[in-house]
């Protein structure tokens, strides 16, 4: 038996993976978005005498320790974590970009310079990164949303430098530059769209995985203040229930899973789309 | 190109998966070989160790220093006192068998035991109290609590080797109650005598067990003084401990602590979380052990320096406005009784006139808001005055416990409806400490556990507001009265009981129609005990856990 | 030629872990210090301590928390030069104590979490990878849902299912192996469909090789063909991630750790951070910064013993580096 050389259809280019996850992500920008169009109830409304109600056709996910709908407050929490995810990700977004472009553009000194200190930043765990960064910022999704921000500006970086570095010494920017372009001229016509290719595809899927450290500093007590309903405080503030009341933690971990699950689906396909037109 | 170690992935995984089935299998038969509970309520059996698992490791075991109760509930178990309390509040001798109070309460003189030796050897005498107390108020003791409870303290004479004369600045009828709180516990002045940091690793004091290594971030072994033979009275027995030894281990999630107790995986737990207590009575391998704890209950203090709450009228409509009974009931299953004075039940001249002055009463809260001249509501339904929206800032530290935040967030809730805008306001502990400094804050979260009703004075004295500047205050609420400054006072003077009893009665009053704080639940030990597991006590002065009378059924 | 190469190549790695140590520092001292609050309040046990103002100055002074920032970091930067980590101000506790209690614990979860993940990647990328339509679909698909499971969430999820539920395994605790499962597993399942989605993709390239086909056509069958050629191959971008991973993994044991319980560096720093205690929190930093430069050293050896193309290995794991 002879192997096909074709590549097979990779899963998450089937239509149905694609079809689930930009359903699921218009499903919550809706609901990020215009969350009563969804859950009209009120997410902080307690109902002391309905707490703990496991999940049933009136509750679907249950209701809190408050007796507050866990569903209406999982709606009503994807704008507060859609914001910070996308939040943090603009900032190390553009922040790599900055820090990116001086590297790969500066001079031979700024080069090895910002390249180092990338490589030293690199090396931090985002995640204590973020945790010292939020402890000094003050809790809240602002705060949240910048320290994620900047604890991943070194991953970005580090990508856009390496980009920059071989568009640069490519043919055509080569050629470019013999031509008598303006720098200017040449970073906006060829080195920043190739630049960024990669890099929307990254920040597509950086979403998800941004939610997921929120949720993790929520988790700890460093984001959106309960009773907000924010996926990782709802989930904080369930942990202490778990062995009773599964669903208030259940729930939100499940929003998170599928929201990174759709971000990684639609971001790899926007790489293959991406890759088959580049080529 | 080959070689020959190829790694192979699926072989690595073989002894992966054979050592977790060993694991999973090991798992399952230590908890299927656990005994059955033959307990017939015999006598108590020597032997044994106990494992006990709570909810916060102290950052330091000398009392001392800093002075948290997690330290007072290890303190508890190796530290002697000067003086015993019991149920009625009555002070009992313990390493101080009398004592004469004289020159109008401003010197105390202690007779002590003989026999009592350290367990490092050192001897107890009057120069052990005098390092003792020294100690406490040392500034570089760095106590938080045991230094600041005995801030009259001036010095300690040594009359003989076993008697010692203690002075302090001014009347303070409560100092015998404070010497009796495990904050206080007598240490050997040997162990005192080493750096701060190193005493805080291994202390050393004469009670009934032995502090014998602590594997921090996860427990602390104690095992028994053989030599123990100075109980105090309000113990069951006298002699050495029953148990050969404890392991105090810190486990601070309540579910996990919870179900290792159901499973007989440890013997005693604390902080038996509120949605445990049901299936804990219905399990018959467990049993609660519960008390209030003394002191200024569980509450938010209302800061009087600035609106709103400059208004006695807002101030009593804030907490007719919080329904507590129910919050209390939802979050905690209805175990938690509300507490409506300033002062928990347990706590000595407790006065009950005041358990239902502060009521959820919408109706009258809504009548004195539109006294106060928060007549209009916005179109979010908030009270308006002079175009400005009723606000309350409560900033609630990271620390807090999550159902002490669910409270919150359910007085938040009901306020709601009276028109008062509750901002919760999460802070890092830090944050929240800043804040608190700087009187930024309407309403601060906070309790007080002491044995003495003098706790009305650091929590409501005008001379524990700092002088309302920036800084550490204990009168959260900035109140500031001549008139109770002066009856708290008068009680600190006086010996007579009854006429103490008296002026607290007045003190308690006074506080509770300022209207001051919402109170909401006395502070409480509340332990879960398996059924193997006998003889455990809470202790009265602080009702913290006592392990000296437990014993285990083999 | 290639021994000057080397020397220099060995003089600029130094400088570069230097550089990250004092920059790990800096950043630490920093942040800790651009807390609000007063970090001789918390020691005395913050808003709710009755303590004299005596005992506030004696600690103000003790800790030098009265000098400008800058003395401050200086002495910091000065001591940390001499070896000295400082004592912890909320632990009582020489830092290099503290570390040296608590580090065992936390090592042996994140290695035996990367461990667990290589094992889980490898099993599905080998079990799966072009093994027809259905099955590599399932792999690939079981890949990116365990990349994105959050593992604080799993290890909640398991707690209850094997804790609370089957009681299988211990809820908490650190010292047996049992205790080891859950929380490894929690980190080493997401991070294990991260392994294996990079190590399927550069599969299937290294798989579309023509040496691969004539390794076929030579009669060598498909487990073969991936053991003796593709593997190595397809192993070399996860290798090189491995020392990322793992001081990604020493982060999250923050959040693993207070779930099971379990004593350890992660949670450590949780605390230090909240109570401002500037010592401790950059002692741990530094650790885990030189965690991760011990970790590159051997990922980068165990890249090059991994890579086939032997001849050119050494300039091109220099290039991960310089």
């Amino acid at each position: 038996m002879v192997i096909t050389p074709k590549k097979l259809i990779a899963w998450e280019q089937l239509p149905i993976a694609i079809l689930f996850a930009s359903g699921f992500l218009v499903f919550l920008l809706v609901a990020a978005i215009i969350p009563n169009a969804i859950s009209a109830t009120d997410p902080y409304a307690i109902a002391p005498r309905h707490a703990f109600l496991s999940p049933d056709w009136n509750h679907p996910f249950g209701t809190d320790q408050s007796g507050r709908d866990i569903l209406t407050r999982v709606i009503h929490g994807t704008r507060q974590s859609l914001l910070v995810g996308a939040g943090a990700v603009a900032i190390s977004f553009s922040g790599g970009i900055i820090l990116g472009l001086a590297g790969g553009l500066g001079p031979h000194w700024v080069q090895k310079g910002i390249g180092a200190v990338i490589d030293v930043l690199f090396s931090f765990p985002a995640l204590i990164l973020a945790l010292l960064f939020s402890a000094s910022l003050g809790t809240g999704a602002g705060p949240l949303a910048l320290a994620i921000g900047i604890a991943a500006v070194p991953g970005y970086g580090k990508m856009v430098f390496s980009q920059v570095l071989s568009v640069r010494h490519s043919g055509y920017v080569e050629a470019a530059m013999a031509l008598g372009h303006t720098p200017f001229a040449i970073v906006r016509q060829h080195v920043l769209p190739n630049a960024l290719r990669p890099l929307i595809v990254t920040a597509t899927m950086g979403v998800g995985q941004t939610i997921v450290w929120a949720a993790g500093l929520s988790f700890l007590g460093l984001g959106a203040p309960p009773p907000t309903p924010e996926w990782g405080t709802m989930m904080s503030m369930g942990r202490d229930f778990i062995a009773d009341a599964w669903w208030l933690t259940l729930f939100p971990g499940l929003f998170i899973v599928l929201t990174v699950l759709s971000t990684t689906i639609l971001g790899r396909f926007l790489q293959r789309r991406l890759e088959g037109r580049s080529s | 190109m080959t070689r020959s170690h190829n790694p192979k992935p699926v072989l690595i995984l073989i002894p992966v998966v054979a050592c977790l089935a060993v694991l999973f299998y090991r798992y399952d038969t230590d908890s299927k070989t656990r005994h059955p509970n033959t307990h017939q309520g015999s006598a108590p059996h020597k032997g044994g160790t106990l494992v006990f698992a709570t909810e916060r490791e102290p950052l330091c075991l000398d009392p001392h220093v800093y002075g948290d109760m997690p330290q007072v509930y290890i303190a508890e178990q190796y530290l002697d006192r000067l003086v015993s309390m019991d149920e009625q509040g009555t002070i009992h001798p313990w390493l101080a068998t009398s004592w004469e109070i004289a020159d109008g309460g401003l010197t105390y003189v202690f007779h002590l035991r003989h026999d009592v030796t350290f367990t490092d050897g050192t001897k107890f005498d009057a120069a052990a109290v005098k390092r003792n107390l020294d100690h406490m108020v040392d500034p570089a003791t760095q106590s938080g609590t045991a230094g600041g409870y005995i801030r009259q303290y001036t010095r300690t004479d040594i009359l003989d080797p076993y008697t010692a004369m203690v002075h302090l600045s001014s009347p303070y009828s409560a100092f015998l109650n404070v010497l009796a709180q495990g904050f206080l516990g007598i240490e050997s002045p040997a162990a005192l005598a080493r750096p701060r940091d190193v005493n805080c690793q291994s202390p050393v004091g004469s009670g009934p067990f032995i502090i014998a290594h602590w594997d921090h971030q996860s427990e602390v072994i104690l095992r028994r003084n053989p030599a123990y033979a100075w109980g105090p009275s309000t113990a069951q027995h006298q002699g050495p401990a029953w148990l050969d030894g404890i392991v105090w281990r810190f486990i601070a999630e309540p579910s996990v602590r919870f179900a290792m107790l159901q499973a007989g995986e440890v013997g005693v737990i604390d902080s038996v979380p509120p949605e445990g207590e049901t299936p804990a009575k219905a399990n018959p391998d467990v049993s609660l052990l519960m008390a209030d704890r003394p002191g200024n209950p569980t509450n938010g203090t209302l800061n009087t320096l600035r609106p709103p709450f400059n208004d006695i009228r807002v101030r009593e409509a804030f907490i007719r406005s919080a329904d507590i009974d129910g919050a209390l009931g939802s979050i905690f299953f209805h175990h938690y009784a509300r507490a409506g004075g300033p002062l928990s039940l347990s706590t000595p001249d407790y006065s009950p006139n005041f358990e239902h002055t502060k009521d959820y009463d919408p109706k009258r809260a809504n009548e004195l808001l539109e006294k106060a001249g928060w007549k209009d509501r916005d179109s979010e339904g908030y009270r308006l005055r002079d175009g400005k929206r009723l606000t309350v800032h409560i900033p609630i530290s990271t620390v807090l416990a999550p159902a002490d935040r669910t409270l919150w967030e359910q007085v938040q809730a009901t306020a709601r409806q009276t028109g008062f805008d509750v901002r919760l306001e999460p802070l890092s502990e830090t944050a929240n400490i800043a804040r608190s400094d700087a009187w930024d804050y309407d309403v601060r979260i906070g309790y007080w556990n002491t044995n003495t009703p003098d706790v009305l004075r650091i929590v409501f004295g005008s001379a524990f507001t700092n002088h309302f500047q920036h800084g550490i205050h204990q009168n959260a609420s900035g109140y500031s009265s001549p008139i109770f400054d002066g009856v708290v006072e008068q009680a600190l003077a006086t010996q007579d009981p009854q006429q103490r009893k008296a002026l607290y009665q007045q003190a308690q009053e006074i506080i509770a129609k300022a209207h001051l704080q919402i109170t909401t639940y006395s502070q409480t030990t509340r332990l879960g005990v398996f059924s193997n597991v006998h003889g455990v006590r809470i202790e009265p002065s602080l009702r913290v856990i006592n392990f000296y009378d437990a014993w285990m059924t083999p | 030629m290639t021994k000057r190469l080397a020397s220099q190549r060995l003089i600029s790695r130094i400088g570069l872990s230097l550089g990250m140590l004092f920059a790990s520092a800096t950043l630490t001292f920093l942040a800790v210090r651009m807390m609000p609050g007063d970090p001789a309040t918390i020691i005395l046990g913050g808003a709710m301590a009755n303590p004299t103002p005596g005992a506030v100055a004696a600690i103000t002074k003790e800790y030098g928390l009265d000098r400008p920032l800058i003395v401050q970091y200086g002495f910091y930067i000065w001591r940390l030069l001499h070896g000295d980590l400082g004592i912890s101000f909320s632990q009582h506790l020489h830092v290099a104590e503290v570390l040296r209690q608590q580090m065992l614990p936390t090592l042996a979860l994140a290695s035996l979490s990367l461990f667990l993940a290589w094992a889980l990647a490898l099993v599905s990328v080998f079990c799966t990878v072009r093994r027809g339509r259905v099955l590599s679909s399932l792999g690939a698909s079981l890949d990116i849902s365990a990349a994105a499971l959050p593992p604080f969430w799993l290890g909640i999820v398991l707690l209850w299912i094997f804790a609370f539920r089957l009681h299988l395994l211990p809820p908490a605790g650190s010292s047996s192996l049992a205790s080891l499962i859950m929380p490894a597993l929690s980190l080493a399942i997401p991070l294990g469909g991260f392994l294996a989605q990079v190590t399927r993709e550069s599969m299937e390239i290294a798989l579309d090789q023509p040496f691969i086909l004539s390794a076929r056509m030579r009669g060598l069958s498909m487990g073969q063909v991936l053991r003796r050629h593709a593997l190595r191959h397809a192993l070399l971008p996860g290798i090189a991630l491995s020392a990322w991973a793992l001081g990604a993994l020493l982060g999250e044991t923050a959040v693993i750790e207070a779930i099971f319980s379990r004593k350890g560096l992660g949670r450590t720093l949780v605390y230090a951070v909240s109570a401002q205690d500037m010592p401790l929190t950059t002692g741990i930093v530094l650790f885990v910064t030189v965690a991760y430069i011990l970790a590159s050293l051997v990922i980068e050896i165990i890249h090059e013993l991994v890579d086939p193309r032997l001849a050119t290995s050494r300039r091109r794991s220099a290039s991960l580096w310089l």
